[in-house]
């Protein structure tokens, strides 16, 4: 590792500390501006006096907002999140189960993403100018505003519920449950334990939902792969492997796409966090157990300390992979440097 | 100026240049010659602009173009787009009323989930009310009743297996173009004030966070130093992180109303207006003529105010642009999960969420419409924003 990199990976680390200090601080007095008492809050109207101090005592609330937010942070740093304050568990375990869902559910939609975006994106950066560059384009946009729910509940519609081709909610059919949870994907573990019935049924599953995330995203990675391709295919390489006679199959694809490939995986990268918001949307709209889900959920259960934990949560994730693919591309592209 | 334009070879021969933009037009000319300059991206502003007009304008007559009240139940629940007219079907030859006279005070079968129910309260007549379609059917053939009630789509099916039924009058009620919803009420009106709702909500805090983030981007990189950084570095977090998230967050926090929403949605945009600015004051900073003005004593407020801001203005314009498109889809995400608006505002999102009951029942115009709508609307501002991204930094996008 060359200086010049070592010291690119170290300032990129160091920059995730403060941000991650200032989301997480952000996070923790957004949940605290609510009008009135938590305590009465989680516990409802018609709550008693006693049940309410016992519940502030039992969560730490009584203490002042400074001593609060210390011990929250102090708790961050052993990744304890705290206990739930409608379930009897700690937080961390709450995640832990839903968090593979939403894994899944993440890696299906981007396969879905890359496929349609660097299919129409080199197509289109291609056929520059031209009316199919423009159409894609366009449809490009419209993709991108499709509410993602939207979409999703009219593949539920059509596909699911008129036609009944998949099922358009969970993650496995009733009673199908897997026999032991290695990774947490269902599609995953099924391989690796030759359940081929259970690897179908989970499949099945996914479809829908990972089709409804990905082609959102598909829009705006469509506008990424084709905006990289133009700037590789005006590349002078380029025109001399056409004045050498290449093929202009091999040469737009192979010597092109492979050249543009690093920039739009790491824009693709950077775009995890839409990823995630997208797929709070497309749990709720599949009822798909992930963290999105769980989010939502205990919103109406009033759990502060699992909300807090999963938001934070959500945060470390999209810190982490941006830290990775930046780190990535330093290892990559010796021009990116602080 | 005769000596420097000899020193440039390329503006060696200034008579042979026709400047791309003649000065002289007037602004309507120019806006229909927009098309030779700027080719597609001209048709994909004015098609994007088209829209957002059309919303505006939808926008400010709502009163006069929703037919019905968007909270009044007023016609039997789900019916379908394009139906609520109603027939009146009797016995052939034993109709006690004529086509033109009034049906007060006859005996009549309606079913509970037409619009007959409505309509039989609102003329004031003697009714039976039926569960089942076939109830009400064979109450007219057993005599129980002299007249039924059906919906006009049904006559032909009606009469084809009755021969012995015959049409007395037709066209009764209301048309709903756009159905009812699982209360009866008019979905096309919801619609159209949830326009209203959709757009207000919108642009309210996309101005909002354009009010908090281009003076902040501005002062940030125009003093730079540690302000700089620590802003940057704060703006950075929260622009990385899930924006619906954060506004999931503040809106269940807040409460539902319009005011909440709208500052949930403004606080996770601020980053995006305070970037842009940001970035560009930094860049048109090294601008030459910035330099000029600097060296001929201009003061401070004065290039910030008079130099760098009107040329951060087309970025900020584009950026509110697809902001609003932004807002727009986060606002109905907020609904659809259902943190959005008090259920009295007629709102495209909450509407989504609650169709969803319904969707496999088979009523699909609850959630076809609102979300044709709210990506039309998004794609409108989106297309604009594009267009004119490309129209007034032609260099900021590639392609």
């Amino acid at each position: 590792m060359s200086t010049g990199l070592r010291r690119y990976v170290v300032v990129r680390l160091l920059l995730t500390i403060p941000m991650l200090l200032i989301l997480v601080t952000l996070v923790f007095f957004v949940l605290r501006i609510i009008p009135g008492d938590p305590a009465l809050a989680v516990l409802r109207e018609g709550a008693s006096e006693e049940q309410l101090q016992s519940f502030r005592v039992a969560t730490g609330l009584d203490q002042p907002l400074h001593v609060q937010y210390l011990e929250f942070l102090g708790g961050l740093l052993r990744l304890d999140f705290g206990e739930s304050m409608t379930r009897n568990v700690p937080v961390i375990d709450e995640i832990k189960t839903f968090f593979p869902a939403t894994v899944e559910l993440a890696l299906a939609a981007m396969m879905v993403t890359t496929t349609v975006g660097i299919l129409f994106g080199v197509y289109a950066a291609h056929h520059r100018k031209k009316a199919s560059d423009y159409g894609i384009r366009i449809s490009s946009i419209i993709l991108y505003s499709i509410p993602i729910f939207w979409l999703g509940l009219m593949l539920q519609m059509i596909v699911g519920a008129k036609f009944g081709w998949l099922p358009v909610s969970g993650r496995l059919s009733a009673g199908n449950t897997p026999e032991e949870t290695i990774t947490g994907l269902y599609t995953i573990d099924a391989i690796l334990t030759l359940n081929w019935d259970l690897f179908v049924d989970a499949v099945r599953h996914l479809i829908l939902p990972a089709v409804t995330l990905g082609l959102v995203l598909a829009g705006i990675f469509i506008r990424l792969t084709r905006a990289n391709m133009l700037g590789v295919l005006e590349q002078d390489y380029i025109t001399a492997g056409r004045a050498r006679g290449l093929r202009e199959r091999v040469l737009v694809y192979k010597h092109g796409l492979r050249n543009a490939a690093i920039p739009i995986v790491t824009l693709l990268g950077l775009q995890v966090a839409l990823l995630l918001a997208g797929a709070i949307l497309t749990e709720t709209t599949f009822s798909w157990p992930g963290l999105g889900r769980l989010v939502v959920d205990r919103i109406y259960d009033r759990d502060f300390t699992t909300l807090q934990g999963s938001i934070i949560f959500f945060a470390l994730i999209v810190a982490l992979v941006s830290l990775l693919v930046d780190v990535l591309y330093g290892f990559l592209d010796p021009r990116i440097r602080y | 100026m005769s000596t420097t334009s000899e020193a440039y070879p390329g503006d060696a021969n200034p008579t042979e240049y026709t400047p791309l933009i003649d000065q002289n037009i007037g602004i309507m000319r120019r806006f229909f010659r927009g098309r030779k300059w700027y080719g597609t991206e001209w048709y994909i502003t004015v098609f994007g602009g088209f829209i957002l007009v059309a919303v505006l304008l939808t926008t400010v007559l709502a009163p006069v173009l929703a037919p019905h009240d968007p909270n009044s139940f007023i016609g039997a629940p789900f019916t379908p787009p394009g139906g609520g007219l109603l027939a009146v079907i009797a016995r052939q030859g034993e109709s006690p009323i004529g086509p033109s006279d009034s049906i007060d005070g006859q005996s009549i079968g309606t079913t509970r989930n037409s619009n007959g129910a409505t309509w039989t309260k609102e003329l004031g007549i003697g009714r039976q009310r039926y569960n089942e379609e076939e109830e009400t059917i064979a109450a007219l053939q057993n005599g129980e009743v002299d007249l039924i009630l059906v919906e006009e789509r049904q006559v032909e099916e009606l009469l084809a297996s009755n021969p012995d039924f015959e049409v007395i009058q037709e066209g009764l009620g209301r048309r709903y173009i756009a159905g009812t919803d699982n209360l009866g009420r008019d979905i096309e009106s919801r619609l159209i004030w949830g326009a209203r709702t959709i757009l207000g909500v919108a642009v309210i805090s996309a101005l909002f966070s354009s009010l908090i983030g281009i003076p902040l981007g501005l002062t940030s990189a125009f003093i730079g130093g540690k302000l700089d950084k620590g802003l940057s570095l704060a703006m950075d977090s929260i622009y990385s992180f899930p924006g619906l998230l954060l506004a999931v967050a503040l809106a269940a926090m807040l409460g539902p109303s319009v005011v909440n929403v709208t500052i949930a949605i403004s606080v996770v945009y601020i980053p995006t207006f305070y970037r842009v600015t940001r970035g560009q004051v930094l860049s048109i900073r090294e601008n030459m003529y910035v330099e000029a003005a600097r060296s001929l004593g201009a003061k401070r407020s004065a290039i910030l105010f008079r130099y760098i801001s009107p040329n951060v203005i087309p970025s900020v314009v584009v950026v509110f642009s697809l902001n609003i498109a932004d807002a727009i889809l986060t606002a109905a995400g907020l609904s659809f999960i259902g943190l959005g608006l008090p259920p009295d505002i007629p709102d495209w999102g909450y509407d989504l969420n609650k169709g969803h009951s319904f969707l496999v029942a088979g009523h699909w115009w609850m959630i076809t419409f609102p979300g044709i709508l709210i990506t039309l609307v998004a794609a409108g501002f989106s297309l604009l924003g594009e267009g004119l991204s490309e129209i007034l930094n032609p260099r900021l996008v590639k392609g």
